[in-house]
C-alpha cells in the first residue's frame, strides 16, 4: 500500500463533503437529520461523533476487505460498527462521563445510520484503509455540514436562539415577532433539507446533475 | 489460492467475528465498570443536590465538594406511606431523601428538616426518565427538579433536562387554590396562558414534545399521589407550627382529603 499524493485526498474530501454530500446527493441518514437538527449544540455532537465513528469502522472494514465472505458481509459491517460504537461509549462513560451523557441518545442513532454502512459498502470494501478513512472522516463532514446548516436555521426560526443564546431581541417579539412552530417539529427540518437539497443541486460548476 | 467465499470460511469468519466482538463488548463493559458506576453515583448525589437548590446548574463542583456536601445534607430513607422512618429495609417502603438544615444530619423531627426529596421514575416517549422533585417543609412547594436519566429526542422532549425546564419548577405547588392535591402538570404551551387560578400547578411545556410532557405529568402526579401521606405529614406539621404562633385553632382538615 502506497500512499497517494495530495490531490487524490483532496478529491476524496470534496466529493464526501460536496459532490457526493451523504445528505444532499446520497439523500443517507436523513432520519437523524430530523431528530437532532432542533438546536446547533446537538447537531455538532451528533456530526463529531458520526464522523469519528464513520472513519474508524470504514478503516476498519477496509483492512478486513480482503478475507469478508461477500455472502455475510453486510451483517460483518454492522457487526463491526455497532461493537466499535458500543466499546467507545462504555470508555467514554468511564472516563468522560459528561460526553457519554450527551452522547447517550445518539448512540443508537449512529449504529443504525445509512452512512456508516453506507459508505463501508460503497467505499470501504473497494479502497485501501487509508482512502477509507479520509472517505469517512470527508462523508462525516459533509453530514455535519448539513446538519449545522439546517440546525441555524432551525434554531434561529424555531426558538430565536444561535447556539442556544438568544439572538432575536426582545422588542422583535414585543412588535408581534413569533417563532416558528413548524421548525421546532420534525416537518421543518423536512422542508429545509429538501430547500438545501433544491439549493445544491441547482448550483451551477461542481454540480452533481452533470452527465 | 484463499477463496473468502468458500464455506468452511464463512462459518469460521462468522465465528471468529462473533467472538472477538463479544469479548470486546464484555471486556470493555466489565473492565470499566467500577468507574463507570462510581461515576454514577456521583451524578445521582449530583443530581439530587441540584433538586434540592444546593448546587445551581452552572456550576460544577469537583468529586470530592460533591460528596461532602451530599453527606452532610442530604439523607437517603425508607419511609411508609404515613412519612415515618422505617429503621429496616421494607418491601413496602418507599425512598426519599431528606434535605437537612447545615450539621443536624440525623434529626428526624420533621420540624427541622429543611425538605424533601421524591425521586421520580416514569414512562416517557422513547424510554424510561428518572428524575428528582424537591420540596420544601411547607410540604406543598416544589423547590426544584432535576433529571438523572431519559432517553427523548434531543431538542426535543429532551429538553426536559435542561435548565430552563427545571427551573420552571421552582416555586410551583402540589395542591390548588382549595388546597386540594392536583400535583404539577407541563402545561401544552407556556403555564402563563391558563386561567389564573391554575397558573401554580403547571410549568411551561416544550413546543414539540407534547407526549413527553404528557407522560412526565403522569408520571408525577402517580408518584406524588402515592406519597402523598408524607407531603400531609408536612403539612400538618406547618399548620401546627402555624396555630401555635397564631395561637388560633383551625378546625377544618388541612390536607384537604
Amino acid at each position: 500500500m502506497k500512499l497517494k499524493s495530495r490531490s487524490e485526498y483532496y478529491d476524496i474530501l470534496i466529493k464526501g463533503l460536496w459532490t457526493q454530500n451523504p445528505v444532499a446527493y446520497q439523500v443517507l441518514g436523513i432520519c437523524s437529520a430530523l431528530a437532532v437538527t432542533v438546536k446547533m449544540s446537538t447537531a455538532i455532537v451528533m456530526a463529531l461523533a458520526l464522523t469519528v465513528v464513520t472513519a474508524c469502522s470504514s478503516m476498519i472494514i477496509s483492512s478486513m476487505r480482503k478475507i469478508i465472505p461477500s455472502n455475510i458481509r453486510i451483517i460483518v459491517e454492522l457487526a463491526i460498527i455497532s461493537t466499535l460504537v458500543i466499546v467507545t461509549d462504555q470508555v467514554l462513560k468511564a472516563y468522560f462521563y459528561d460526553i457519554s451523557k450527551q452522547l447517550s441518545i445518539f448512540v443508537g442513532l449512529i449504529i443504525t445510520n445509512c452512512i456508516v454502512l453506507g459508505r463501508a459498502e460503497a467505499f470501504a470494501l473497494a479502497n485501501d484503509p487509508i482512502d477509507s478513512f479520509v472517505d469517512g472522516i470527508a462523508n462525516g463532514l459533509g453530514y455535519g455540514l448539513i446538519l449545522v446548516l439546517v440546525a441555524f436555521i432551525r434554531e434561529l426560526l424555531g426558538s430565536g436562539t444561535f447556539l442556544g443564546f438568544q439572538v432575536v431581541p426582545q422588542f422583535a417579539y414585543d412588535l408581534g415577532f413569533q417563532n416558528m412552530g413548524l421548525m421546532v417539529l420534525a416537518p421543518g427540518a423536512f422542508f429545509v433539507i429538501g430547500l438545501l437539497v433544491w439549493l445544491k443541486n441547482s448550483l451551477p460548476g461542481i454540480s452533481s446533475q452533470k452527465k | 489460492m484463499f477463496d473468502k467465499n468458500s464455506k468452511p470460511h464463512v462459518i469460521f469468519f462468522a465465528l471468529v467475528l462473533s467472538v472477538v466482538c463479544s469479548l470486546l463488548i464484555t471486556a470493555a463493559a466489565t473492565g470499566l465498570k467500577d468507574r463507570q458506576q462510581e461515576n454514577m453515583a456521583l451524578d445521582k448525589k449530583m443530581n439530587l443536590l441540584q433538586a434540592a437548590g444546593l448546587v445551581d446548574a452552572g456550576q460544577k463542583p469537583g468529586k470530592d465538594a460533591i460528596n461532602a456536601l451530599y453527606d452532610e445534607r442530604i439523607e437517603e430513607v425508607v419511609v411508609d406511606r404515613q412519612g415515618k422512618v422505617m429503621e429496616t429495609e421494607d418491601p413496602d417502603g418507599m425512598h426519599l431523601y431528606f434535605i437537612h438544615a447545615p450539621g443536624s444530619r440525623d434529626d428526624h423531627d420533621f420540624n427541622d428538616i429543611a425538605g424533601y426529596i421524591v425521586p421520580i421514575n416514569t414512562r416517557g416517549l422513547w424510554g424510561k426518565i428518572q428524575g428528582y422533585l424537591a420540596f420544601e417543609n411547607d410540604g406543598q412547594t416544589v423547590s426544584g427538579f432535576s433529571v438523572f436519566s431519559h432517553s427523548e429526542t434531543p431538542g426535543l422532549g429532551g429538553e426536559i433536562e435542561s435548565a430552563w425546564f427545571r427551573k420552571n419548577f421552582k416555586g410551583k405547588k402540589i395542591l390548588n387554590s382549595q388546597n386540594k392535591f392536583v400535583s404539577i402538570g407541563i402545561a401544552k404551551g407556556k403555564a402563563e396562558d391558563l386561567p389564573k387560578d391554575e397558573q401554580p400547578n403547571y410549568v411551561d411545556g416544550i413546543s414539540g414534545a407534547t407526549l413527553t410532557g404528557r407522560y412526565l405529568s403522569e408520571g408525577i402526579k402517580n408518584t406524588l399521589m402515592k406519597y402523598e401521606g408524607v407531603s400531609v405529614a408536612f403539612r400538618q406539621k406547618q399548620l401546627k407550627a402555624e396555630d401555635k404562633h397564631a395561637g388560633s385553632i383551625h378546625s377544618s382538615n388541612p390536607s384537604g382529603d
